[in-house]
């Protein structure tokens, strides 16, 4: 295994880099204002390929692998965080059908998927109060037709732009999570309706809101793998959620302590540019130290991903990581700044309140230590 | 916690009352549209909480440090926004406790009484942390100073009737040559510039202050000519702590917003894990071990002991902890945490590390006291054995 980079991959973060100067640089400012969904930016996401790189060519995909997919997602969060977990979220969606679809769900969805024509979601959460992921607010039960599903998935990121989406529902109340199953469901399915979007404290642009399932019937074909795949769908899929947002986070710190630096060079306090205090060299040594780790963490498990090897647990280090260091990235960019640094008229306070909504443990928060010493004590 | 005596409890009391009916309800919305609040000035009115620094002869409350500590944390568990109107009213005042006559009291601490609230003017955008470079200045003319330059980020700017400002009297002297005013608001090229939006506490006014030609009576100065420095430097030394007022206030409702939720996920009698049980745990240390840091330089403060340095500690210490907690809070709650008014909290925080001094600024004077003593008299063994 190596750590650096291949040339493709190297090439497809210069070509994310170079996307985001041309067409999220100009919108970040007024997306975050206005919280719109950057409807065109996500087309040319679909032009350039970015919405089907780890998708297989068979399916019109770029067949990049996940190195490439994080290395993206970093590039994009470099100038806006929003847009990269439209990317994420899309990407989580896509990423469930390839891995568990059976041949006519991959041959019906993933071409719509990797050419960005359709846009996914992976509806997962629920509000409490249950630990965990949920596994009693979505119901699915049997019925001639296949499935009717009624109730509520919380927090669902691409919500009313998704043209599908991947839901975990229960489909045995007694049971609870041990018999999540994962559906195929259109964003046009009757009784399907998304509800207000959330007010998020960051990440604007990529819309929040509920699901909401008033009996909505779906066909025996809309079953992503079996109902004894629920579990593996949601513990693998969001392992790569975690991988996929920690290269976001690190895109945000990438770019704050980049800032920081610069506004430090040419900051002028005691007659000197503070860069030259080491105090503010050390806040920034740091960042830039726990930036490096956790890439290197981070691709890593998306490597082990590209290999077929099982990433879960990389997975989980890379989220406990950041989970203690990820906001700090910005908690000390933003003290490099000072009172200049607080103003919203300042880009880093974006970045803060962007990268706590990328470092977030959903219920239950000690979920990452706990794969981690399962693992080890297996 | 200190011991709080039973005078002090009942402040307390009335205080977490206030917030609970006059500030939790109204937080968000004034959060959401970054407005100040005047009406929170016509409901602590009758309390007098803005003169609990005004001492009795002047017709304040004259709180101990303590207590004042005591009042700023319940407004910092309500809204950091709220509590900063009442923290930097009363930074401003301690400039005055520090060097006015009692002429110059009754002129500031009237307006006080009658619950309105004043600022402190200090920084200037070449002046942060250095904060001895500012370019404002006045200049002697008769029986008055003529003030030119401007003031920015200024808490309470748009809404004060009475300012402290500090400005050069002899520009050559440098840091020497500052000396401190008090400004009326209305007075003749005195204007509000921008009003700055900021990541958090955006229900307190910042502004920026302009002075054109504003003259002043030679009666406003505070102390003497080129006195401006120390002054700042005493005020700051006593404003310090009602940061790590409100900062552990912060602190303390992110980590009772977050059991509250965690419970509520948790069916009846079920607990969250141990990993979970002991991050709250060590939040919970670490909010006492603030608190406790806290009331001690409240203490030596009302005991008249040097407490200068324990002032830097307690509003870096605690602040560090307010940013820290905030942040696990959200987290811990996920996505409810991000997408509700407990994500303010974060925002909130991070100014308690900036603000009065930041944290760097402390750390160089603590750092100074550790270092001061003599290094010792034996030479340390180099090398191995």
């Amino acid at each position: 295994m190596s750590i650096l980079l291949t040339e493709e991959q190297e090439l497809i973060g210069q070509s994310a880099r170079d996307f985001a100067k041309e067409y999220l640089d100009p919108i970040v400012v007024d997306m975050d204002h206005t919280g719109q969904y950057p409807a065109a930016v996500v087309k040319a996401l679909a032009e350039h390929d970015f919405l089907g790189l780890f998708l297989q060519g068979e399916y019109g995909g770029a067949e990049a692998g996940y190195v490439s997919l994080v290395e993206a997602i970093e590039n994009l969060a470099r100038s806006s965080a929003a847009v990269a977990s439209i990317v994420i979220n899309h990407s989580l969606a896509a990423y469930a059908i390839q891995r568990w679809g059976a041949a006519s769900q991959k041959k019906d969805y993933l071409p719509a998927l990797a050419a960005g024509s359709t846009l996914g979601g992976f509806a997962v959460f629920e509000h409490g109060p249950t630990p965990g992921v949920g596994a009693s607010a979505l119901q699915a039960t049997r019925v001639p037709e296949g499935w009717a599903l009624k109730g509520t998935k919380a927090y669902v990121r691409n919500a009313g732009v998704a043209g599908l989406y991947v839901v975990l529902a229960c489909t045995d109340p007694a049971a609870g999570a041990k018999s999540l199953a994962a559906f195929i469901v259109s964003a046009k399915a009757s009784g399907l309706t998304v509800g207000p979007l959330a007010e998020t404290m960051g990440l604007k642009g990529c819309p929040v809101a509920d699901l909401v399932f008033d009996n909505v019937i779906l066909a025996e074909s809309a079953l992503l793998g079996g109902i004894a795949d629920g579990n593996a769908i949601v513990t693998e899929t969001l392992a790569l959620a975690s991988v996929a947002e920690a290269a976001q986070t690190v895109g945000i710190g990438q770019a704050a302590v980049e800032h920081a630096a610069a506004y430090a060079k040419t900051r002028v306090q005691f007659g000197r540019p503070i860069a030259s205090l080491q105090a503010i060299q050390t806040l920034l040594a740091e960042v830039a130290t726990d930036c490096h780790l956790a890439r290197l963490g981070l691709r890593v498990a998306a490597q082990l991903l590209d290999q077929g090897e099982p990433f879960q647990v990389e997975a989980a280090m890379v989220k406990q990581f950041l989970a203690r260091f990820g906001s700090k990235l910005l908690i000390d960019t933003v003290q490099v700044e000072g009172g200049f640094g607080y103003s919203e008229f300042m880009p880093l306070p974006r970045l803060f309140r962007d990268i706590a909504g990328t470092t977030l443990l959903e219920a239950p928060a000690d979920y990452p230590e706990k794969t981690i010493a399962a693992a080890l004590l297996a | 916690m200190s011991i709080l005596t039973a005078e002090q409890k009942q402040i307390q009391a009335e205080a977490t009352a206030f917030v609970a009916k006059e500030i939790i309800p109204f937080a968000s919305k004034f959060d959401q549209s970054g407005e100040f609040h005047p009406y929170l000035l016509d409901a602590a009115r009758e309390s007098r909480i803005f003169a609990m620094a005004v001492p009795k002869a002047f017709g304040g409350l004259e709180y101990s440090a303590l207590t004042q500590a005591v009042v700023l944390e319940a407004w910092g568990y309500g809204c950091a926004g709220m509590g900063t109107t009442l923290a930097a009213s009363v930074l401003s005042m301690d400039s005055v406790l520090v060097a006015g006559t009692d002429a110059q009291k009754k002129q500031f601490f009237e307006p006080m009484v009658r619950g309105e609230i004043g600022s402190f003017g200090l920084t200037e955008p070449s002046a942060g942390s250095d904060a001895g470079n500012g370019k404002s200045t006045a200049v002697r003319v008769g029986d008055e100073y003529v003030l030119n330059g401007s003031k920015c980020w200024i808490t309470n700017g748009g809404y004060s009737s009475v300012f402290v400002i500090y400005a050069l009297t002899d520009p050559a002297a440098g840091m020497k040559g500052i000396s401190a005013f008090i400004v009326e608001k209305g007075t003749p090229g005195f204007t509000i510039g921008t009003v700055d939006h900021k990541l958090g506490i955006r229900s307190s006014n910042t502004v920026e202050l302009l002075f054109k030609d504003v003259h002043i009576p030679a009666a406003n100065l505070l102390g003497k000519e080129g006195e401006g420095m120390k002054i700042a430097m005493k005020t700051l030394d006593m404003a310090r702590p009602a940061i790590a007022s409100l900062s552990l206030g912060l602190a303390q409702r992110a980590l009772d917003e977050c059991v509250k939720h965690l419970q509520q996920l948790y069916p009846e009698k079920a607990q969250p894990g141990q990993t979970l049980q002991f991050k709250l745990a060590d939040m919970k240390i670490e909010i006492e071990a603030a608190r406790q840091l806290l009331h001690h330089t409240m203490n030596l403060r009302d005991a008249g002991l040097p407490y200068s340095a324990e002032s830097a500690m307690t509003k870096t210490n605690a602040s560090d902890t307010a940013m820290k907690i905030t942040t696990q809070a959200v987290q811990l709650m996920g996505s409810y945490g991000y997408t509700s008014g407990i994500a303010k909290l974060m925002r909130d925080a991070k100014i308690m590390q900036i603000y009065e001094g930041t944290n760097q600024i402390q750390r160089l004077v603590i750092s100074r006291a550790v270092l001061a003593p003599a290094r010792p008299a034996v030479a340390v063994q180099k090398g191995g054995n």
